[in-house]
């Protein structure tokens, strides 16, 4: 992944500033029911996914979605009878438009939030991830980049256990059960031979001093002057769009009536931040790719 | 764990019992009923926070580190090398087995950790803070019921297995409605369930199978290590 | 000062029926290069572990150990972490975290460093090591020797003043081992970091130590420099620790010579032509031919690769195996060695070529029938073959698998355990024994499916030359009962000494292959440390007693 990543603008800022960020638009995705705010979100997570992951993986998934998005619709009326244009009755309930365009609007915000995660999953390697845990509980961010190490090291026991055990003809037979006893004849194997291992990876631990007290983090994510520029920036905004958002100047219901869209100036104000905050992502990934390609014409 | 103490569980089921409704609360109050998606989130994780601080406030050895590292990565590989086998995931075995080993806190972590770890290879999502609880709290439930017996109860163990793939589909399936209603709604609930229901079955069915099977000798090479290494002895 | 004194060290394990220390005394000054050898199990590793206070087993201890004059059970915690530091023997096993940076940095962590300090100790250490380029790896990601040397580097950031190493190249590669050899060279002669070294390779660390100590049973048997260790054991002639000294040593001591014992290869050279003539030069071979023997396995033309996009591991490879015979397969790192024997074994299909074994194809081999009287596999680490909880129940299970009969079955075990002398490890644990002993369990439990041809990878590795010993004489026992064995092995000398054929893989073909005078005494480069020796003097002595009948069938030279 690294290959894949190292071009990209927010790989290589700091992960503080890339996690409150990607958090901080879920929250506010996830926290609005309001059709624009979720339309903005769903636009600027797949434009960031497609500065990510490239034209035909953002296709490809959206492929997916758009069904997906199209059932949640057209199946919400089944669940919810609110609402006041009834469309038609089916077993003596009435379907409802409201509800159909509430489904509709549920749906897109939670494509938009996995589109953010499926960014975040990208973004998020394990040892940044591992940094932002020892901030806060540092024994068992130790404890996970220990598991995250053992996790590879033990697929290779496991295979080594599997082919070793297939070189004594033990797997004889081909059934499904046979299959699944010799898969876990060939688990136990590993669970003692990781047992009785890491006894020495303790070992090692406390020769080089872990329990004695004062333990610090070291961590390779340096804040740079831009980090912390970008942080306030996205801080300030993240604050004034929820704090905006708290303010039920964007709220919308769809039950009974759909309410009809305002558009005074503190609400477009309020749009316009949010959609600034969620497009900043593409931007820095557009202006990272235009810098590059100027960079390489120049050589 | 060797920090098992009165005081601390107090602090545990005050957790459980007024920070968590509490929590509630404010959001019902302050988000305004909005979602509940987001509350629920939030609570997921609290629900986790108490067992963190307390493993990180112990004085838990480096080989009671690793043995519990060593059982949370072998339930990830677990779920990974049986990918081929649909429905057959060792994981919830695999955390009730170290809980009767080990104790509840370490049940608890290896359920939590479990989840978080698998998802670094799988995506983590918004799911995340539900699978750490459901999987967490498996371990806790199991490890409340069974630490310490050298022979714990077969049926019952059974039942906790099954019943850990229950809560652990029922809790997802929470998850699923309040994420597309923002609320909750019975009448999706038994949809989300009736169609998980098959992977529940299979699930249950599972981990019945696998702690059937597996249980003694599995805790026999705990044990084992118990006594060898003298870690979780106290 | 001395920087460790050892005094009347005796110690006992808890439970342990004898000592497994008996009045032990050793002096260690700063800036020395120490190599501790002795055969497995001689307390070696016990007495290592003892001076550092973290890794202390338990039990009862007489005697002093002072580290800078302090009984280092006394000493400050701090200063045991930081001043001795101590890598161990399995690479994997040692790395606690999953990545390069992180591990290199852990240490310094428990010391409660700030971050700029470990930024600057680390890149220092990563630059000395030369770590840079793979700094932010995944540690899974790393060969064995690269494993290594993060262990070596994650303890010298800490500035220790003692090094203690516990047979830390016993599972690498030749090349691997030696790069690492070189390196604890560097940081002796450049730093002065006092060393102290267990070692099986003596060949390599001979030249380098300032002082060897030989253990036995429980005992120091001797400490001196290598030459005057070389000198004292021709006294002791029948002695066992014979068998392991560098090449050198050992032709030295079976010759009666009046000079200092050499140690490198170098000094052996000089050795035999200062004192012997040469007018005898080569021992008389005897040609055995193939050509009437039947073919236990044969590869025609085979290519493999692992996955589609990536290169051919075997290419156009063509390798024949014969009944009966002890074949060894050698070769470098990667060359696709033990991928053939995976063919071999049915774990792995050509895409190409052809694999006939006793002449029929192996695709008309059904079910159980390849593994049950036929082939078995006996894989590098022995432990991926344990699956119970003792050595009695992990036998059974081959017996109840393949459905043989069960008072034969019993009878085949018990014959078994007497041929590999492992009749009293039955009640054990698979994981309480030695790794000599896990291997003979594993060797067992495979000769349980009562094969006709035994494929080996590496069985050697990380063994002492006692040990190797009595593989070869369990490989002889077999082969005398008609069994056909195939080894993959990097291990040269064995292979020069025991082998009937020696083949040479390179790039995923076979490109020699030849009995092993023919094979060691026309290769230049990659040959045994015998041949390097008596190269140009004789002609064709590969092994050391070769050499010494050599020697003493030619006269001495008067000087």
């Amino acid at each position: 992944m690294g290959g894949a990543n190292s071009m990209k603008y927010f790989h290589n800022c700091h992960p503080v500033v890339m996690f409150s960020y990607l958090i901080g638009v879920i929250f506010i995705t996830m926290f609005t029911m309001n059709p624009i705010f979720i339309g903005i979100s769903f636009l600027c997570s797949i434009s960031f996914t497609f500065m990510l992951f490239g034209a035909k993986e953002t296709v490809k998934s959206l492929l997916l979605a758009m069904p997906m998005i199209i059932i949640i619709a057209l199946t919400n009326p089944l669940f919810v009878h609110k609402g006041e244009t009834v469309l038609f009755f089916l077993n003596n309930n009435p379907m409802t438009l409201e509800a159909m365009i509430y489904g509709l609007f549920a749906a897109l915000m939670l494509v938009s939030v996995f589109y953010w995660f499926k960014c975040y999953n990208r973004l998020m390697t394990s040892d940044k991830f591992i940094y932002l845990f020892g901030q806060v509980i540092p024994k068992l961010a130790l404890m996970l980049s220990m598991m995250l190490n053992f996790v590879p090291k033990f697929i290779k026991q496991f295979k080594a256990v599997d082919e070793s055990q297939k070189a004594m003809g033990i797997y004889s037979g081909s059934s499904y059960t046979d299959k699944i006893k010799c898969k876990f004849r060939v688990l136990s194997s590993l669970i003692t031979w990781s047992l009785e291992n890491s006894i020495e990876t303790a070992d090692s631990m406390k020769a080089r001093g872990y329990g004695l007290k004062g333990r610090t983090s070291y961590s390779v994510f340096p804040w740079k002057t831009s980090d912390k520029l970008l942080m306030s920036y996205f801080g300030v905004m993240i604050i004034i769009v929820t704090v905006g958002l708290f303010t039920g100047y964007a709220d919308f219901d769809y039950y009974p009536k759909i309410t009809r869209m305002s558009f005074e100036i503190i609400p477009i104000l309020l749009y316009f931040g949010g959609f600034i905050l969620m497009f900043t992502s593409t931007i820095m990934e557009i202006k990272e790719n235009m810098l590059w390609h100027y960079l390489k014409s120049k050589i | 764990m060797t920090y098992v103490k009165r005081k601390k569980l107090i602090f545990s089921v005050l957790m459980y019992f007024v920070a968590i409704p509490l929590t509630i609360l404010l959001g019902v109050v302050l988000f305004n009923d909005r979602q509940y998606s987001i509350i629920s989130i939030i609570i997921a994780g609290l629900a986790c926070l108490p067992f963190f601080i307390r493993f990180e406030k112990s004085n838990a050895s480096s080989r009671e580190i690793i043995v519990i590292a060593t059982m949370t990565a072998l339930a990830v590989v677990g779920r990974i090398v049986f990918m081929a086998l649909p429905g057959f995931k060792p994981v919830t075995a695999i955390v009730i087995i170290t809980a009767i080993a080990f104790g509840k806190d370490a049940g608890f972590l290896t359920g939590s950790m479990s989840a978080l770890v698998s998802n670094i290879y799988y995506g983590q999502g918004p799911w995340t803070p539900f699978q750490m609880l459901a999987w967490g709290f498996i371990g806790f439930l199991a490890g409340m019921i069974f630490y310490k017996k050298e022979k714990p109860n077969m049926i019952l163990l059974i039942v906790v297995g099954i019943i850990g793939g229950v809560i652990f589909s029922l809790m997802m399936d929470v998850w699923t409605v309040l994420a597309l209603d923002g609320a909750f709604t019975m009448s999706r609930y038994l949809i989300a369930i009736s169609t998980s229901t098959p992977f529940m079955v299979l699930y249950s069915a599972s981990n019945a199978a696998f702690l059937a099977l597996f249980t003694k000798p599995i805790l026999e090479k705990l044990n084992r290590i118990k006594v060898k290494y003298k870690v979780f002895t106290a | 000062m001395a920087l460790l004194e050892i005094k009347n060290l005796t110690f006992k394990y808890n439970g342990g029926k004898d000592n497994a220390l008996e009045k032990v005394n050793l002096t260690v000054n700063e800036g020395e290069f120490v190599v501790i050898c002795g055969e497995s199990g001689c307390g070696k590793s016990t007495l290592l572990k003892m001076l550092k206070k973290q890794l202390a087993p338990a039990g009862e201890k007489t005697g002093e150990i002072l580290y800078d004059g302090v009984e280092v059970d006394g000493l400050q915690e701090r200063v045991s972490v930081a001043e001795i530091g101590y890598v161990m023997q399995n690479p994997d096993n040692q790395i606690v975290t999953d990545k390069v940076w992180h591990e290199l940095a852990f240490g310094l962590e428990s010391m409660g460093e700030k971050t700029d300090v470990i930024r600057r100790k680390v890149a220092e250490v990563s630059g000395f090591f030369g770590i840079n380029s793979w700094y932010r790896k995944k540690t899974s990601e790393l060969s064995g020797g690269q494993k290594q040397l993060v262990n070596l580097a994650s303890i010298m950031v800490m500035n220790p003043r003692l090094l203690i190493l516990d047979e830390p190249t016993s599972q690498l590669d030749p090349i691997g081992a030696m790069e690492f050899i070189s390196t604890l060279q560097k940081i002796n002669i450049e730093l002065g970091m006092t060393v102290i070294l267990v070692e099986h390779r003596l060949e390599d660390v001979f030249p380098i130590a300032d002082k060897v100590v030989v253990m036995d049973k429980s005992n120091i048997l001797m400490t001196d420099t290598p030459t005057n260790i070389g000198a004292n054991l021709r006294k002791i002639s029948t002695h066992k620790m014979n068998l392991a000294m560098p090449t050198a040593v050992r032709i030295f001591g079976q010759l009666d010579c009046d000079c200092a014992c050499p140690i490198t290869i170098k000094e052996g050279k000089n050795f035999l032509k200062r004192n012997f003539e040469n007018k005898i030069r080569s021992i008389e071979v005897q040609t055995e031919t193939n050509e009437n023997k039947n073919v236990a396995l044969e590869i025609s033309e085979g290519y493999f690769r692992y996955e589609r996009e990536t290169p051919d591991v075997l290419n156009n490879l063509s390798l024949k195996v014969y009944e009966n015979e002890f074949m060894c397969i050698l070769g470098g790192n990667g060359s696709g060695k033990t991928t053939t024997l995976k063919i071999l074994s049915g774990l792995k299909k050509l895409y190409k070529g052809k694999l006939r074994i006793w002449g029929k194809k192996i695709k008309e081999y059904k079910g159980t029938e390849l593994y049950k009287n036929n082939i078995s596999f006996l894989p590098q680490n022995p432990q991926t073959l344990f699956v119970r909880s003792t050595v009695i129940e992990d036998l059974m299970e081959v017996v109840e698998i393949l459905k043989f009969d069960k008072e034969e079955s019993q009878k085949l075990i018990d014959e078994i355990s007497e041929k590999l002398e492992i009749s009293h490890l039955h009640n054990q644990h698979p994981y309480d024994l030695s790794g000599g002993e896990q291997q003979k369990v594993a060797f067992a439990k495979i000769l349980l499916t009562r094969p006709k041809i035994i494929l080996l990878d590496e069985p050697t590795k990380g063994m002492d030359a006692y040990s190797k010993k009595s593989l070869a004489e369990i490989i002889y026992k077999l082969k005398s009962e008609g069994m056909t064995i195939c080894m993959v092995t990097h291990d040269i000398e064995f292979a020069g000494e025991f082998a009937d054929r020696c083949c040479m893989f390179f790039d995923g073909q076979i490109v020699s292959s030849a009995p092993p005078i023919e094979f060691f005494s026309t290769n230049t480069y990659y040959t045994t440390s015998a041949m390097r020796i008596s190269r140009g003097f004789f002609d064709n002595s590969i092994t050391t007693s070769m050499v010494v009948r050599l020697c003493k069938s030619n006269n001495r030279k008067s000087n």
